[in-house]
């Protein structure tokens, strides 16, 4: 977290009270990111910003890399993301390996691969809509042209995203058509929605790149006054309330009740743009809250293949 | 009576054309209604140019309504009327094409599906326009020149126009809703605005290095506000909170932080939550107690030194992990 997110709750904090903004939950010690070094059929050598970690594998140990696969299936130079189990950090639970997430509105298509514009000055993606998951894509994705959203998970392969499952159902309309929200008379400082995840560091360089494993949140509710680059979002289908980054979210996983607080580190433009339910447990509310970076997703019991879960936010905000 | 009656009404007509044409055009000149209306008969890239294109065309039908004579003005008020016998036609074909469509007869404001209230307004202008064909005035002239018998008439047809407009429903709506402050978009000039009128900002004039912030941020209800400050020679962080919405009196906030030791050196604004110390008395004029302190040698803290008494004690009671670290300054 940036040192002005820091100060920012701090000043936060002298105004309004320590309440209204909590400091953030640290990274959850289960949860480790890094570039695989060497992988075998009983151990997993990943180079992470702390040096090199090794994890051992129990049975109920799973692998992800596009598709359930073998441990020995994980090449040296993944890009991982691993959560431990509930022992400590030893022992593998789940590892995640290349995965890519491309969520946004479509803005050029030739054949098989689409640019895909998230929105938020990030670059624009190249999508590869692999033959064997097309069909699976264009059930959820009916329409893959220009002006239409898309989201999807995938894994890397030579800087494209080749996409595996879609992680949402594409609204019938595009972009420019989205219905606007109408107006709200009453806000609670808690609502249900779904969280989903980003990757922040693009699965380049997980072990050197500090953003790889930053603790954190983007917002689709950033307040366009004193918010530096460009946040291309529009109101939210959710009755969000308007914070810059530095400020603190309360999240809590509906489905496995773990809650974390969780800093806003930027704007997640492609979040404001699609009003989606998640077929996941818990509450049923349209509408995403927040896109956590990879590290905090995995922390808070999500699975990225499944691209989110449901959802409760609290914003503290003491009147006094 | 009656010819005269008539005459008035057709001469009137002149006029009110052109100021609904005035409003329906700056309502589409909004970026929120392009592609609204008859447009949803065009495909989608054509939208958004069609919107702007009908909106140049009543802006330009209503300036040669107003000012045009002869055969200019006869030919602006023929296709005034045409413009409207043609609406009427696309409006019932957008209606059978999307039933939930609204005409966007007046921008974003024109939501509610086509009725036949909507059909009825549209076809009672084009006959209105229709009217005014022949008519030797402009519409200024009528303008500028009017009598009670115009006054009597144009109140007939406004409220014959408002019992035929859906718009009306919906801006009483807008303007009864007003979104809750944590949700409601502010310019940051607003802000400013009730900041620099506010007591909390007199009062803090002096301790501020710059007049401009360093920093902005939005916390829900609250915009924030940092300045540099230099306090008895020590930097400070001057933080103000300004409430979105809400009591003007109370709408402002702030917190003076010591920049090196991060402590929080006073906090203006807020009402105190610590119970007071025995009966509240009547306090002397400021320059009664200046005197007094002078007697008593409790001048103001000498420079180079911070204020000491505690922080919160004048202000709002501060949470316990700030006071903890209170008196360390």
């Amino acid at each position: 977290m940036t040192d002005s997110g820091r100060d920012r709750r701090r000043f936060t904090a002298a105004v309004l009270g320590a309440a209204a903004a909590p400091e953030p939950t640290p990274v959850h010690h289960r949860v480790a990111r890094g570039v695989v070094v060497d992988s075998t059929a009983y151990m997993l050598c990943l180079a992470t910003p702390n040096g090199e970690e090794r994890f051992l594998y129990e049975r109920a140990t799973t692998f992800w890399r596009g598709g359930e696969v073998l441990p020995t299936e994980l090449r040296p130079g993944d890009d991982a993301v691993v959560l431990c189990s509930h022992d400590g950090r030893l022992v593998a639970e789940r590892v995640w390996a290349q995965t890519a997430r491309a969520t946004g509105v479509i803005v050029e298509r030739e054949g098989d691969s689409l640019r895909v514009d998230p929105g938020h000055g990030r670059p624009r993606l190249t999508v590869v809509l692999p033959y064997r998951s097309s069909g699976r894509i264009s059930v959820r994705h009916p329409r893959l042209e220009p002006g239409y959203l898309f989201d999807a998970v995938g894994t890397w392969r030579d800087g494209e995203v080749r996409a595996v499952r879609p992680v949402t159902t594409q609204p019938p309309y595009p972009l420019r058509s989205t219905p606007h929200r109408p107006p709200v008379r009453q806000h609670s400082t808690t609502v249900t929605g779904i969280a989903t995840w980003y990757d922040p560091a693009w699965g380049r360089s997980s072990h050197l790149d500090p953003r790889a494993v930053v603790n954190g949140a983007a917002y689709p509710a950033l307040d366009p006054v004193g918010h530096e680059g460009r946040c291309d979002r529009r109101t939210s289908c959710l009755p969000l309330p308007l914070l810059s980054t530095g400020a603190s979210l309360n999240l809590r996983n509906d489905c496995t009740r773990d809650t974390a607080v969780v800093p806003v580190v930027g704007c997640a433009a492609a979040d404001s743009w699609l009003c989606d339910l998640c077929p996941a447990c818990g509450s049923q509310s349209a509408g995403r809250l927040a896109s956590l970076t990879m590290t905090s997703f995995v922390a808070l019991g999500g699975r990225l293949e499944a691209g989110c879960f449901n959802a409760t936010m609290t914003v503290a905000e003491q009147e006094g | 009576m009656f010819p005269e009656v008539l005459e008035a009404a057709r001469e009137l007509q002149l006029p009110l054309l052109a100021a609904l044409l005035l409003l329906g055009a700056a309502a589409k000149a909004s970026p929120r209604s392009a592609g609204t209306g008859a447009a949803v008969l065009l495909p989608e890239r054509l939208r958004g140019p069609a919107t702007l294109a009908t909106c140049l065309a009543e802006a330009a039908l209503a300036v040669a309504l107003l000012t045009a004579t002869g055969l200019p003005g006869e030919a602006a008020r023929v296709a005034t009327a045409l413009m409207f016998a043609v609406s009427v036609v696309l409006l019932l074909a957008a209606r059978r094409r999307d039933p939930e469509a609204g005409c966007g007869c007046f921008g974003g404001l024109s939501r509610a599906p086509i009725g036949w209230r909507t059909l009825t307004r549209a076809a009672l202008l084009a006959v209105a326009a229709a009217a005014t064909v022949g008519s030797p005035l402009s519409g200024w002239e009528v303008a500028s020149a009017p009598d009670p018998l115009h006054g009597a008439v144009l109140g007939v047809q406004l409220i014959v126009l408002a019992l035929l407009s859906p718009e009306l429903r919906e801006v009483a709506a807008r303007a009864a809703t007003r979104e809750p402050c944590a949700l409601r978009e502010v310019s940051e000039r607003r802000t400013s605005r009730r900041l620099r009128g506010s007591e909390v900002w007199r009062t803090n004039a002096k301790v501020m290095i710059r007049s401009e912030p360093e920093e902005t941020w939005r916390h829900g209800c609250w915009r924030f506000l940092r300045y540099d400050g230099m306090r008895h020679g020590r930097r400070v962080d001057v933080v103000y909170a300004v409430r979105i919405g809400g009591p003007r009196r109370t709408g402002v906030r702030a917190a003076l932080v010591d920049r090196e030791s991060g402590t929080v050196v006073a906090t203006f604004g807020a009402v105190t939550t610590l119970d007071l110390q025995g009966p509240p008395r009547r306090l002397p004029g400021p320059r009664q107690a200046a005197r007094r302190d002078e007697a008593a040698g409790r001048g103001g803290a000498r420079p180079g030194t911070l204020a000491e008494e505690p922080p919160g004690e004048s202000g709002r009671a501060l949470p316990d992990g700030v006071r903890a670290s209170g008196p360390g300054v």
